[in-house]
């Protein structure tokens, strides 16, 4: 059986203190629920959950959705926001992780990114080196999601070109986040159109896409 | 918290003049629609988020309409009401074009869901057929008393394959057949047919999808790169609906997918998907090349034994289903016209129901299965011998020559309470929609009682035992014994039985 292993890089710097990380703790535990609902996804989905600040975390390694048990994410005071370090680590991870397929054996489906931030990379050099790994690992999707009004998208662009904007950090808004994320990861096993189109879900409502 | 205003009831003109009203609060959103509900909760209004153009508003006018009335407004139309989820009405609402459904009935929403209380908090959601169609799943994550005997899974089939069969008798293709859009109660052996919106109409209606990963036939996906106007393109239409209800049968009676097998194909996990459903498509279980079979090895415990074709092969589905899968799977896949139709499928499931007994095992997880045709039969589930004597009727038809009957690939099993049908008496009757109130009342029953097998005659007029020469009148029975010969009518393609008696005490 092949794995659906998706990652989720969520920055946890000063800034998101309060309000934001609280919302993106019931952002998750909303979407865990909802993918545990979804009879395809139990089949396949792995999930591993990483978070940035002046630290990177493996908060959660890479699970079957099944046997996930969600810790509550925290943040320091203040501090950078190492998103380079993080991509780093995900990376040799990922090396490590990645069932590829053999002569007789079939491996894991591409994985899937998603990357939230609220600001931009304070290691900015290995950002940039990172940002070429990122592309040379066999992603099959990578979706940024840049929230508040502080966060920089044009790093998130370097990445992928799909990148979401959330102009607020409230619960509304992250909601609606995890709810596309869910969606998102579900897809694969969705009605696909006539038009060969990348099977995503149209965002909701209240996200701006930015391309 | 805070306490929300209620949702406000928006009231409106459908596009046949009646009135259709429904609460302004999005209750779920699918690939192309949101859903709002009726205040009664009767029904569902669907509004697509996309604009539809003319020829989409045209089809969905003529589904709601006219090929609607095609199924609906005939004899035995409302056997269907069970079988669809059709749409009734087109509306509009702020320039977005919608529909009204009937609401799902009550027994496709889980009662118990999960296991341990429901961990999974999917109590009161619809019974997607994902969920029975997965061994994984069934093993690790759904309550038991939400699996149904395999009985009962014969019988969602049939309906299935009914109710494709008459969308494809009209003309229609549903486009997008996959266990998303069938919901199935093994528990209550239920099953009915929903986004019907798709349908496909050869000529006039093209399909708007592919269909649903699993499903989608192998030409379709062979072709799919290719530009829509080319004419190497294939899309869905009758015959790539026969692919998706091949799959779907062989799921539901074997809870694992006709072609993933072990095979690899190319080293990217894409391309490699294509491959094996699309151009290279072959079967795990396919006679003569044995290198898409799964590797036992390489399957989760929780997909075991299920996924082990040795220990579970297609043949134990019996001898009018195994020989349709061959064909589906095998020349099926590359030539479509080879493919079993809806029809083939109802005809053999029918049969195959008749050929059913259950586990002398009572805690067998499947609780039925089909006769194999053996002197010795025990379950293929858990393996459980039969023992006592197993009566076995042959069918026989009469022709218009008085007296000569004719074999017809037909058995019918015997067990405590199975039941003689209009159906089993002649062989002018055919159990489908058509079946009027009178054909389907019981016949005669078969008791076994002190050690013997009995038939009780209860609407038989004609029934006559033609090994003793003696009729059999209405209320009484008749011991079967070896080698007899029971003639339940005498109109012409009235059924005379032969019995066998198969001793394995």
């Amino acid at each position: 059986m092949r794995r659906l292993p998706v990652y989720l890089l969520l920055d946890t710097s000063g800034s998101m203190r309060g309000e934001p990380i609280a919302a993106v703790n019931v952002g998750l535990q909303a979407l865990v629920a909802s993918l545990r609902q979804d009879p395809s996804a139990l089949e396949t989905v792995h999930v591993c959950i990483m978070t940035f600040d002046m630290d990177v975390k493996t908060v959660v390694p890479l699970t079957p959705l099944d046997q996930l048990h969600l810790p509550q994410i925290t943040t320091p005071e203040s501090g950078p926001t190492f998103l380079g370090k993080a991509l780093e680590t995900l990376c040799g991870q990922l090396d490590r992780e990645l069932r590829r397929s053999s002569a007789d054996e079939k491996g894991d489906w591409a994985p899937l990114l998603f990357v939230m931030t609220d600001g931009s990379p304070t290691d900015l050099q290995v950002f940039e080196e990172q940002v070429v790994e990122i592309k040379r690992r066999p992603f099959g999707n990578i979706i940024g999601c840049a929230a508040g009004p502080k966060a920089k998208q044009e790093y998130l662009l370097q990445l992928t070109d799909r990148v979401f904007s959330l102009d607020t950090m409230d619960s509304a808004s992250f909601t609606s986040f995890f709810k596309w994320v869910s969606a998102a990861v579900s897809s694969g096993s969705r009605s696909q159109g006539t038009e060969g189109a990348s099977a995503l879900p149209p965002p909701p409502a209240e996200i701006l896409l930015v391309i | 918290m805070s306490l929300r205003n209620p949702p406000k009831v928006i009231r409106l003109t459908a596009h046949d003049g009646s009135t259709v009203e429904f609460l302004d609060e999005v209750k779920g959103s699918g690939g192309l629609k949101d859903c709002y509900f009726s205040p009664d909760r009767s029904y569902v209004v669907l509004f697509f988020r996309d604009p539809v153009d003319a020829n989409g508003r045209d089809r969905l006018t003529n589904i709601v309409g006219r090929f609607r009335d095609g199924i609906f407004q005939q004899a035995g139309g409302d056997y269907w009401k069970n079988v669809y989820c059709w749409p009734e009405r087109t509306l509009e609402w702020n320039g977005r074009f919608g529909i009204t459904a009937p609401v799902y009935a009550k027994h496709f929403f889980f009662e118990h869901g999960s296991k341990n209380g429901d961990t999974l908090g999917i109590r009161g959601r619809e019974k997607e057929g994902k969920w029975f169609a997965s061994a994984n799943n069934r093993n690790k994550f759904l309550d038991p008393k939400e699996l149904g005997s395999w009985a009962n899974y014969l019988r969602v089939c049939l309906l299935i394959s009914r109710a494709v069969r008459r969308m494809h008798m009209a003309g229609l293709a549903h486009s997008d057949l996959s266990y998303k859009n069938v919901l199935v109660d093994p528990k209550g052996g239920n099953a009915c047919i929903i986004d019907v919106d798709g349908l496909v109409v050869p000529g006039k209606f093209p399909p708007d999808v592919v269909g649903t990963p699993d499903f989608i036939a192998p030409e379709v996906v062979a072709s799919a790169k290719l530009d829509k106007r080319d004419p190497n393109r294939k899309l869905p239409s009758i015959v790539t609906d026969c692919h998706a209800l091949a799959v779907l049968i062989y799921m539901y009676l074997l809870y694992r997918h006709p072609l993933r097998g072990g095979k690899v194909h190319d080293a990217d996990p894409t391309r490699d998907e294509e491959l094996g459903m699309g151009e290279r498509a072959l079967f795990v279980e396919d006679p003569a090349d044995p290198s898409n079979r799964i590797k036992v090895g390489q399957v989760r415990p929780s997909e075991l034994p299920w996924a082990d074709t040795q220990q579970r092969p297609y043949t134990l589905t019996g001898p009018y289903l195994a020989p349709l899968f061959l064909r589906a799977f095998g020349e099926g896949l590359k030539n479509p016209a080879q493919r079993p139709g809806a029809s083939d499928w109802e005809n053999a499931l029918i049969r195959t129901v008749d050929l059913l007994q259950p586990c002398v095992n009572t805690s067998c997880e499947q609780g039925w299965y089909v006769f194999d045709n053996s002197s010795k039969p025990r379950c293929p589930f858990c393996g459980t011998p039969f023992k006592g004597v197993l009566p076995v009727l042959n069918l026989y038809y009469s022709t218009h020559k008085p007296g000569q009957f004719r074999p017809e690939n037909h058995r019918l099993m015997v067990y405590t309470n199975q039941s003689l049908f209009s159906w089993h008496v002649s062989r002018n009757i055919a159990p489908n929609e058509k079946l009027t109130q009178d054909q389907r009342q019981r016949a005669g029953y078969f008791v076994f009682h002190q050690d013997r097998w009995y038939l009780v005659n209860e609407r038989m007029p004609e029934l006559f035992n033609a090994t003793d020469n003696l009729p059999v009148p209405l209320g009484e029975k008749v011991e079967l014994r070896e080698d007899m010969k029971l003639l339940l009518s005498r109109a012409e393609g009235g059924r005379l039985l032969h019995v066998q008696l198969v001793d394995s005490r």
